[in-house]
């Protein structure tokens, strides 16, 4: 095989796994993420909820008994925040802030949106403990 | 065309079945996928998505690898190893890599010989072990593929329910990649064997997989 087609083969074997392909994706799936942060510190409740999957959302509605617009202002999640680095595996992504913290975003018909927000790591090998998730 | 046909008839059959089979594949892997989005609560994704996910390319990288390593094996311990009674076996005594007249090679070449079988030096220490070169470079290549598709796929799940993510290294060192790899190869390995003993004993009549059916059980490499 010549040296151009092992390369072209390489390539497409990292984009069928998603890596190396995905840095419009990250992009994206961190744009969702700050939006959904800015939101929350000009205490814009509407704003923030358009960030979250359905699921997130109706938990939100759930948990504190409340529409998610005001629900989402009474958690204690961070306000603001710059994307630090994202990663997107398939159709599920993690964005680590800057200021310390993770969000965790799940991609849907209507593109990517926050499943799980104000998360810190828990024990080793267990899932992170968040303030929203869905 | 006809002869054409005639004369590559058992690989254009296989060729035939390995798309039949790589396309039902993937319908059902399709709608195992979305099946498993339901429980998540996650929406369907479509047929295109998923066969260029990675959660399709590593169900087809890692039966790939497997299937390519049993080759790369069967073609590599044949030139050594014997059982006595199979066909798939080289005669009892006739371990190696056989002498240059046997295998046509150099002086000893024929007319219709391939011609890097009539060369010398590098170019024919290539041809003699370009099956194995082929064969193994092929495993080597889709057993990476299942690993760099197996990361994605494993990370994905682990996001959700918002788990830490693995690097590459850390996952071909995981459980969930040597399950994924062994559980291929040992079914692999059991067919090989089972098929170079089964075959000591049991006859296909008009296959050259199997002996004529009235040669003896202890005839070794004869072919029906």
């Amino acid at each position: 095989m010549s040296s151009r087609a092992t390369l072209a083969t390489a390539l497409a074997i990292a984009c069928l796994a998603g890596v190396g392909c995905g840095a419009d994706e990250e992009r994206d799936a961190a744009a969702v993420t700050e939006r959904f942060y800015e939101a929350l510190d000009r205490n814009d409740g509407r704003a923030a909820c358009r960030e979250l999957s359905a699921t997130t959302a109706d938990a939100v509605e759930h948990q504190e008994k409340a529409p998610c617009h005001d629900a989402i202002l009474r958690l204690d999640l961070p306000r603001g925040g710059v994307a630090a680095k994202s990663r997107v595996y398939l159709r599920s992504a993690s964005v680590d802030l800057a200021g310390g913290g993770i969000a965790f975003l799940e991609e849907g018909p209507a593109g990517w949106r926050i499943s799980a927000a104000g998360c810190t790591p828990s024990a080793p090998g267990r899932p992170y403990d968040c303030e929203l998730e869905g | 065309m006809r002869g054409f046909l005639k004369h590559n008839s058992l690989s254009l059959v296989f060729l035939c079945l390995f798309i039949a089979a790589i396309f039902f594949q993937a319908i059902a892997g399709h709608a195992v996928f979305n099946e498993e989005q339901d429980r998540h609560g996650d929406p369907h994704i479509s047929f295109g998505s998923y066969i260029t996910s990675s959660a399709f390319g590593v169900a087809v990288m890692e039966n790939w690898q497997s299937e390519y390593l049993q080759f790369t094996l069967f073609v590599l311990l044949t030139v050594w190893f014997v059982q006595r009674g199979s066909p798939e076996s080289k005669e009892l005594g006739k371990e190696g890599r056989g002498s240059d007249k046997e295998q046509l090679v150099g002086e000893d070449a024929r007319a219709d010989s391939p011609r890097w079988a009539r060369a010398s030096g590098v170019r024919r220490r290539i041809y003699e072990n370009s099956l194995l070169l082929v064969m193994g470079s092929i495993w080597i290549g889709t057993w990476f593929a299942q690993s760099i598709t197996g990361v994605t796929e494993y990370n994905s799940e682990q996001l959700d329910p918002q788990e830490e993510t693995v690097s590459w290294l850390h996952y071909v060192g995981s459980a969930d990649f040597w399950e994924k790899t062994l559980q291929n190869w040992q079914s692999e390995f059991l067919a090989v064997g089972s098929m170079a003993i089964l075959a000591v004993y049991l006859r296909q009549r008009g296959s050259p997989e199997s002996k004529p059916v009235g040669a003896a059980h202890h005839s070794t490499g004869v072919e029906g």
